[in-house]
């Protein structure tokens, strides 16, 4: 039978419930608490950092974000090992749950499709992380100016919201993968644990298995130097399946003007470089397109994904 | 016979002891009796030490003179200057007064000026002329011989070591001058001197630093002058005379000198608007308009355009070469610059040469090199068909 209508009706109240229920449950507020506590700790570090080391910059509130001070590690570095912590938080029992709490058939039971729980539980979820992110970035900036005593330049703002955009991308791509995950695991623990392992994975073993990885799909050969190169650039693809790795890419690309690539460089190609200078914003952005898009394009298959085994299953009341 | 010759002789040397005694009695009334100052010059004089000289017609000269006491009491001396013809002004200077007497202490002397000034048409005759002293004990006489010359004062000369001096338009020229015054005054000399527009003169003294505009000479000496002449920037080339000239009063002294001035071509390569910096997308050429001017004085010949970039780098002109430029003259130049396909975003230095037979420049254009978009077109391709496959997926199970 040909059913009418937009597949989308109902996305937006669906949505806006989801975010409601985020919002007042106390998984969320614990794990807000654990980003919110580091990223002020490191942003206070930094500030303290800043004050003694540095006497002049033109991107000084970018150095907030990256500037780490012993034992704490940078507000960056800090985001991208958190957040993906937050997103499985906010998705890994996203559709499992429904089911074993037997809500799922009284939702289906409203005049919608099945197409808006599962945009609706998605987008708010982004909605939450989205609000949650700016929260932190206005925090970060206000801090910033409360103990710096400047106001941000609008190159340091320009590039801040770029970051502000890709981190809720990153972030999406993890919700996107807790909410396959609870799409495709019938058992909300099991689904966790899922999504908990490809983060541990993808945050520290990725880069202890890329190098050999690397070593096994392009071997050295002593006598061509050209293989080292090689071998760099496979392990260099390979870490760029994380989606860390491009994350962190991204991240050192914006908050790091005078950076000019992520790969290898050659003497020849800094031949007259004026090195340190800084690149404008479009410039950076367009260095790390690929980076981003691919983030972008991950989400979006993850999401993908998880709708097509959703809409596939068979939903009981 | 034999007694009257006894008695003669006897009252000869009776009248020769007696007289001896009395004249050394008639020394002492009027001399000190010390040894010592026995030998000392004794009176009063009126001296000068050229009584008979030759001077210039219509000059003043001074001539000095002295009253010279040696007595035991101070004189007062009306002094007077008698046999001056009509037309000759004088007047007695002592201490830089006028004076019409002196008056001169016990072994003291007084030193007088006589400043004199025969009229032009006294030249050729010698005048007797004397200078009297009346005191209250007699009266000293003076009498000189005054020749008048109808030889004028010589003035001034102004003499160069080297009257004519080689150099191109930003160098400069330096004359050295002696400047000689052979007048009968010392004098104060004003320095001028006549150049081309746009060059500049300055005068120092000897080797100083000090720039002067004037300097005194004492009579019958000389001094040092070190002239520099600095051309005009746009000076062409060829021989430019100067003339130079001194004045203290009516005395003038000059010299001519020239200056040659071997023009040399001054290129300079300008950006676009004046600008050194640019930007270029990495593999793409762009241009950019710059001007090639040749502001020197001569014709810059053979001119020959190249760069220094990156490796990788293509950097093009047109023309990239001139036969000839010439002075004043300039060129479009297009630059045509391509970063390399793996050039990194960021700032690079191009360096750009000109360079002629005589001279050449550089500019050193800073080229912002901006990462192709082809790869941000392929990155939205990929978020594109990302966004396709869900919508495909929507159609296909959508609705459910």
């Amino acid at each position: 039978m040909k059913r009418e209508g937009s597949p989308l009706k109902g996305v937006g109240t669906i949505a806006i419930k989801e975010a409601a229920d985020h919002m007042t449950s106390a998984r969320m507020h614990l794990i807000m608490l654990l980003v919110l506590l580091t990223a002020a700790g490191s942003v206070w570090a930094a500030i303290g950092q800043i004050r003694v080391t540095t006497a002049e910059d033109p991107f000084l509130f970018l150095k907030l974000l990256t500037t780490a001070r012993d034992p704490l590690p940078s507000f960056a570095s800090f985001l991208g090992f958190l957040l993906p912590l937050v997103a499985i938080a906010l998705g890994f029992d996203g559709i499992n749950g429904e089911f074993g709490k037997r809500t799922m058939s009284r939702i289906l039971a409203q005049p919608i499709y099945r197409d808006a729980v599962l945009f609706g539980k998605f987008l708010g979820g982004m909605l939450v992380l989205a609000i949650a992110l700016l929260t932190l970035w206005l925090l970060m900036v206000g801090l910033g100016i409360l103990m710096l005593g400047l106001p941000p330049s609008g190159a340091d703002v320009g590039r801040g919201l770029a970051y502000l955009a890709v981190t809720l991308v990153y972030t999406g791509v993890w919700l996107a993968l807790a909410l396959a995950f609870s799409t495709v695991i019938k058992t909300p623990a099991t689904s966790a644990l899922a999504a908990l392992s490809v983060w541990l994975v993808f945050s520290i073993f990725w880069s202890m298995i890329t190098p050999f990885a690397a070593s096994v799909i392009s071997p050295l050969d002593p006598t061509n130097p050209m293989t080292l190169l090689s071998q760099y650039e496979t392990q260099q693809a390979l870490a760029r399946i994380s989606p860390s790795v491009l994350y962190g890419e991204i991240s050192q690309m914006l908050l790091d003007p005078a950076s000019r690539s992520v790969g290898p460089v050659f003497m020849s190609q800094l031949q007259g470089a004026l090195v340190g200078a800084p690149l404008p914003t479009l410039q950076s952005i367009l260095i790390i397109w690929p980076q981003i898009s691919g983030l972008f394009a991950a989400m979006v298959l993850l999401f993908t994904g998880a709708y097509v085994v959703f809409q596939r299953q068979e939903v009981r009341a | 016979m034999t007694q009257r010759t006894h008695l003669i002789w006897g009252a000869l040397l009776a009248c020769a002891l007696f007289a001896g005694p009395a004249a050394y009695a008639q020394t002492d009334t009027t001399q000190t009796t010390s040894p010592a100052q026995a030998m000392q010059a004794h009176g009063y004089w009126l001296t000068t030490p050229s009584p008979d000289l030759t001077i210039p017609a219509g000059k003043s000269v001074t001539i000095p003179f002295s009253i010279d006491n040696e007595t035991m009491v101070p004189h007062l001396a009306a002094l007077a200057l008698t046999g001056v013809p009509d037309g000759w002004t004088y007047s007695l200077k002592a201490n830089g007064f006028d004076v019409q007497s002196a008056m001169t202490a016990p072994g003291e002397k007084a030193d007088l000026k006589l400043e004199l000034t025969a009229p032009a048409g006294a030249a050729g005759n010698s005048y007797p002329v004397q200078m009297t002293a009346k005191y209250d004990g007699g009266q000293l006489n003076l009498p000189m011989n005054i020749s008048v010359a109808a030889i004028s004062d010589t003035g001034a000369t102004l003499e160069p070591e080297l009257p004519g001096l080689r150099g191109t338009a930003t160098s400069k020229f330096s004359f050295k001058l002696k400047l000689t015054n052979n007048g009968y005054e010392d004098a104060m000399f004003n320095l001028g001197a006549d150049v081309p527009d746009g060059f500049h003169v300055t005068f120092k003294k000897g080797y100083g630093s000090d720039e002067i505009t004037g300097l005194p000479v004492k009579a019958g000496s000389s001094e040092n002058i070190t002239m520099e002449v600095t051309p005009a920037h746009d000076a062409q080339a060829g021989d430019y005379p100067v003339h130079v000239a001194t004045l203290a009063g009516d005395v003038t002294a000059a010299a001519d000198l020239v200056m040659e001035i071997t023009g040399t071509p001054s290129l300079s390569l300008d950006g676009p608007q004046g600008r050194l910096s640019g930007t270029a997308v990495a593999g793409e050429a762009k241009t950019f308009p710059f001007t090639l001017t040749n502001t020197g004085g001569a014709p810059a010949s053979n001119v020959k355009l190249s760069a220094t970039a990156p490796t990788g780098w293509k950097v093009e002109f047109e023309p990239s070469s001139l036969q000839a430029l010439p002075a004043g003259g300039s060129q479009d130049v297009v630059v045509s610059i391509m970063p390399s396909e793996k050039g990194i975003a960021g700032d690079y230095m191009v360096s750009l040469r000109a360079s002629a037979d005589e001279d050449s420049t550089t500019a050193s254009f800073r080229t912002t090199v901006e990462t192709s978009t082809l790869w941000g077109i392929v990155g939205l391709g990929v978020i594109g068909v990302a966004v396709i496959v869900l919508v495909l997926a929507v159609l296909r199970y959508g609705r459910r």
